[in-house]
């Protein structure tokens, strides 16, 4: 019956130390393609093997919009011309220079999740945030369920049309200061799906999104990191897998 | 100020011209009578009752001598005044509203009902002040058809039915009571009862608890004679219930404490242990019934159960103690219950005038169906809030202060000796605490579902305010409510006075000590003791005793209990004043954002999508399954066989007590029906062949003898 206890104490402890020490164990996160240089002008076969358009070309040099990458490694796998990919997980960025709550809430910030129309990964992604490897709880980080306690307004998927009242509604019920954090591809740009006749092309249309973070799903650790830059318990450094990104769109 | 007597005629001869011009006016001003003799009437009983509880004033009256029965009397004690009192409180407001339902609803014959009402004051101050046994039984049982009468007003022909058949049974066994009394003692008169009952031999005495105990918890309600309740309750006409919930149940009460306590008090402690128990399986049973009920009016009558409940078994607790020779005990323990009984009288009162006129005005009793009629009945909303709070034990009302002492005179159990006793205590506690939980999921439930939210029938949002004379009575029987809690210091030696006599020492002594008056009768050192805490404030303003219930123990434990609503009550005001004055203080700089309600992101809330009562109950429910047993009973509505179009639950849940006491009852009688229904075949020869068998048995027992 209580055998759980000898195996939770005999498994000890597995949850991740990141953002204290770096966080480096495989699978944790799919990647992204790098940036490449030196591609002959008439090879587009990479770039055009990118289903999102997230790949695109300025003379010799193959840029990568990240907030539109799904991960479907096509311009990695089965191609002659594969473009080498990059671990890593802080992909996070600030829009908003002001976004960083108070240090009075850094500790302690609250987060309503809105679902406004995703296909569940991201939702899923989320979930994992709670679970003993990842526990955002230790680092103050909480779901709450109404908006009226919430801090954070996390939205995931590219706000379908009747997800968009509800989502101003959740936006309006939370109290000041006030932070909105878009997740996943759909959430920034429409992703897959939009923009169309029942979805929009991200949560930025409607409300001023302090905080993007990109990925088709984007793994716990981005979200955790975007939540970490948010609650100013990470300083916003540009990485190398984010840094050339500056200033594109 | 007249005497008694001349009261006592006039309250009589009141309600009796009342009857008489019911008959006499035209049909058109029927239905003030009630208001006008009934109230009048009752305020006159209310003078009676207090002016028998002043000291040199006794009454006893012959009134005239029947053949081969004896001269019938009628005498006030202070156990009769103190429930003169309580009828008349809960009468004189009941009149009133009576007076205002009997205009409003259509009836074929105001009349009829306006002189039934009178009856009914008539023989419940006859059965109160009754001290003779034919005469109160000629009470009891007018009393008995008159409520049936009145129930089955409405046409709803089966409660009443069952409440009168019920009744019948219970009045057998209270005359079978009464006479095995009366033979031992050779006379029908309580006061030749009540000084030769001492001699008794132990068999009859059991015999006559048990007879009257069983007669008159019908009446109360006690488990397991209590199905006919919650029915008749709910058929009885809106412009009634408030005085057969507040009044008539009490004289169940009333006849359990005289016969019991005053005619024949049993020097040992298993009648106690037995309405200990009884009462306190009852109250939870009751509140249990009443916190997952839909229908307000029956709510009120589970509850009814309940707090019927609760006295029983405070007065078990306290016939225990007077048993054991615990007399500071059984005092504090008949204070509690006595206490209990005033406060419910005045609370179920107003719950169900409460009651009337929401169903007045909104046409539905289902609290489901409620739900925002606060916005269009302010004031009911503000009185049945009081109720509410008064019934759910909330403090500064009145029904804190008697389930405190209750559940306090309960844990006096320390105090005896026996573990069996102990156990009975314990057990009773357990229930009588959870009793008190539930009452307060129960009523909170059925003042926000009632009152609070949205309304969930058009009925409901088209709801307006009741008439002001009904008002007037709720708003009376409010102040009761607040004053009765804030000032027991004041009631319990008015309490006293009765229970003196029953318990042979005094709860006032016990329970309230004279801190202001009279002075220097409390050890120095205790007074210092309290004066530190506050005890002297008002000393010199303060008219009469201190303001603090508090129970002396020994050197050892100086203060057992100790409890003051009223400062309770000034602390609390003290305190919203105070958070009012500092959040305006502070939170008067800052920025105010109004939002609307959070809604969970829906385009338009609509009142289908909000708690409803029977979503509110259902934890309850599903904690309870194993007493409540519903049948669940499950529809599917299919297209194709495969596409579920409407899943339809209905659950069935049969009340405990009908479930184990009604229905075998009833599926007996009808198996024995179905017997000797055999014997009926229609032949004729078979006739004759009984009619030979009988005359062959016949003979043969008449040779033998």
């Amino acid at each position: 019956m209580s055998r759980w206890v000898i195996k939770g104490i005999r498994t000890g402890i597995v949850t991740t130390r990141y953002p204290e020490k770096k966080e480096e164990t495989p699978g944790t996160s799919p990647g992204l393609p790098e940036q490449v240089t030196g591609i002959a002008p008439e090879n587009r076969e990479t770039e055009s093997r990118c289903p999102t358009g997230a790949l695109s070309r300025e003379k010799n040099r193959l840029n990568l919009r990240q907030e539109r990458c799904i991960h479907c490694f096509r311009c990695s796998r089965g191609t002659e011309n594969p473009i080498p990919w990059k671990n890593g997980f802080e992909w996070a960025e600030i829009r908003n220079p002001e976004a960083v709550v108070p240090a009075s809430l850094r500790h302690s910030l609250h987060i309503r999740v809105v679902d406004a129309g995703d296909c569940g990964a991201c939702l899923n992604e989320i979930k994992l945030l709670n679970n003993p490897y990842y526990n955002m709880h230790r680092l103050g980080f909480f779901i709450t369920p109404t908006p009226r306690q919430a801090d954070i307004l996390l939205v995931a998927g590219p706000v379908a049309e009747h997800m968009k009242t509800p989502l101003l509604k959740a936006y309006e019920a939370m109290p000041a200061p006030k932070r909105v954090m878009a997740v996943g591809a759909c959430a920034l740009n429409g992703g897959v799906f939009g923009p169309g006749f029942v979805t929009g092309s991200g949560v930025a249309d409607i409300l001023p999104v302090d905080i993007e973070i990109p990925g088709c799903p984007p793994p716990p650790l981005a979200i955790l990191h975007g939540l970490c830059l948010i609650a100013g318990q990470l300083k916003n450094e540009p990485n190398a897998a984010t840094g050339t990104r500056k200033g594109e769109k | 100020m007249p005497g008694i007597e001349t009261l006592l005629i006039g309250t009589l001869s009141l309600y009796t011209a009342g009857i008489a011009a019911a008959f006499l006016l035209p049909k058109e001003k029927t239905p003030v009578l009630p208001a006008l003799f009934g109230g009048t009437g009752s305020l006159l009983l209310l003078f009676t009752g207090i002016k028998s509880f002043l000291p040199p004033e006794t009454f006893h009256a012959a009134l005239w001598t029947v053949p081969g029965i004896g001269t019938l009397t009628v005498s006030i004690d202070t156990l009769s005044a103190f429930f003169l009192v309580v009828t008349a409180i809960a009468a004189i407001p009941a009149s009133v509203f009576a007076a205002t339902r009997l205009k409003q609803t259509r009836w074929q014959h105001p009349e009829v009902a306006a002189a039934l009402y009178l009856g009914l004051l008539i023989s419940l101050t006859i059965v109160i002040i009754a001290s003779h046994v034919f005469l109160f039984l000629i009470a009891w049982e007018s009393m008995s058809i008159i409520i049936y009468l009145l129930i089955s007003s409405d046409n709803n022909e089966r409660p009443g039915y069952l409440m009168l058949s019920i009744g019948e049974a219970g009045t057998l066994a209270i005359t079978a009571a009464f006479l095995l009394l009366s033979a031992n003692t050779g006379s029908l008169s309580f006061a030749i009862i009540k000084t030769g009952a001492a001699s008794l031999g132990p068999g009859v005495q059991w015999a006559v608890f048990l007879l009257v105990f069983f007669g008159f918890s019908v009446k109360g309600g006690l488990i397991p004679l209590n199905f006919w309740m919650p029915g008749a309750y709910t058929a009885a006409p809106a412009a009634f219930i408030p005085l057969i919930a507040g009044a008539t149940l009490n004289m169940a009460l009333y006849g359990i404490i005289r016969v019991t306590g005053s005619l024949l008090p049993i020097p040992h402690a298993g009648p106690g242990i037995i309405m200990l128990i009884v009462g306190s399986a009852t109250a939870l049973i009751g509140i249990l019934y009443a916190t997952i009920e839909d229908d307000f009016k029956t709510l009120l009558a589970h509850s009814s159960i309940e707090n019927a409940g609760i006295i029983i078994a405070a007065l078990g607790a306290g016939s225990v103690f007077l048993a054991k020779g615990h007399l500071a005990a059984a005092s504090i323990a008949f204070a509690a219950a006595l206490y209990h009984l005033l406060n419910h009288s005045v609370f179920k009162t107003l719950l169900f005038m409460g009651a009337g006129a929401v169903e007045d005005k909104t046409g539905t009793r289902s609290l489901d169906r409620m739900g925002g009629l606060l916005k269009h009945m302010p004031w009911t909303g503000l009185f049945v809030l009081i109720g509410a709070l008064s019934i759910a034990a909330m403090p500064p009302f009145n029904g804190f202060v008697s389930e405190w002492l209750t559940l306090q005179a309960l844990l006096r159990s320390v105090e005896l000796s026996s573990p069996g006793i102990k156990l009975a205590f314990v057990a009773a506690g357990v229930g009588l605490t959870l009793t008190a939980g539930l009452a307060v999921t129960c009523f909170v439930r059925a003042f926000a579902m009632g009152f609070l939210g949205m309304s969930r029938s058009d009925s409901a949002s088209a709801a307006k305010e009741t008439g002001k004379p009904a008002l007037l009575s709720m708003a009376g029987l409010a102040v009761f409510c607040l004053a009765l809690g804030i000032l027991p210091t004041y009631v319990i030696p008015a309490l006293n006075k009765t229970i003196r006599p029953l318990t042979g020492a005094s709860a006032t002594t016990a329970l309230v000590p004279g801190f202001f008056r009279p002075q220097g009768k409390l050890p120095e050192a205790f007074v210092n003791d309290f004066h530190k805490l506050g005890a002297q404030i008002g000393k010199n303003s303060m008219p009469g005793r201190g303001l603090a219930v508090l129970h002396r123990g020994g050197t050892k434990n100086p203060v057992v209990f100790a409890m003051s609503t009223f400062y309770m009550f000034i602390t609390l005001i003290i305190l919203l004043g105070l958070t009012a004055g500092l959040v305006r203080l502070f939170a008067g700089r800052r920025r105010k954002i109004r939002q609307p309600r959070w809604d969970g992101g829906v385009r338009k809330l609509l009142p289908e999508m909000t708690y409803t009562a029977t979503g509110f109950a259902h934890p309850v429910r599903v904690i309870f399954e194993s007493i409540l047993r519903p049948k669940v009973v499950e529809r599917k509505d299919t297209i194709a066989e495969h596409f579920r179009v409407t899943i339809r639950q209905k659950r069935n849940e049969i009340h405990l007590i009908d479930r184990m006491v009604l229905n075998p009852l009833d599926s007996a009688a009808h198996r024995i029906a179905r017997t000797l229904a055999k014997m009926h075949n229609g032949r004729i020869n078979t006739y004759a062949g009984y009619a030979l068998l009988a005359l062959i048995v016949f003979l043969a027992i008449a040779s033998i003898i």
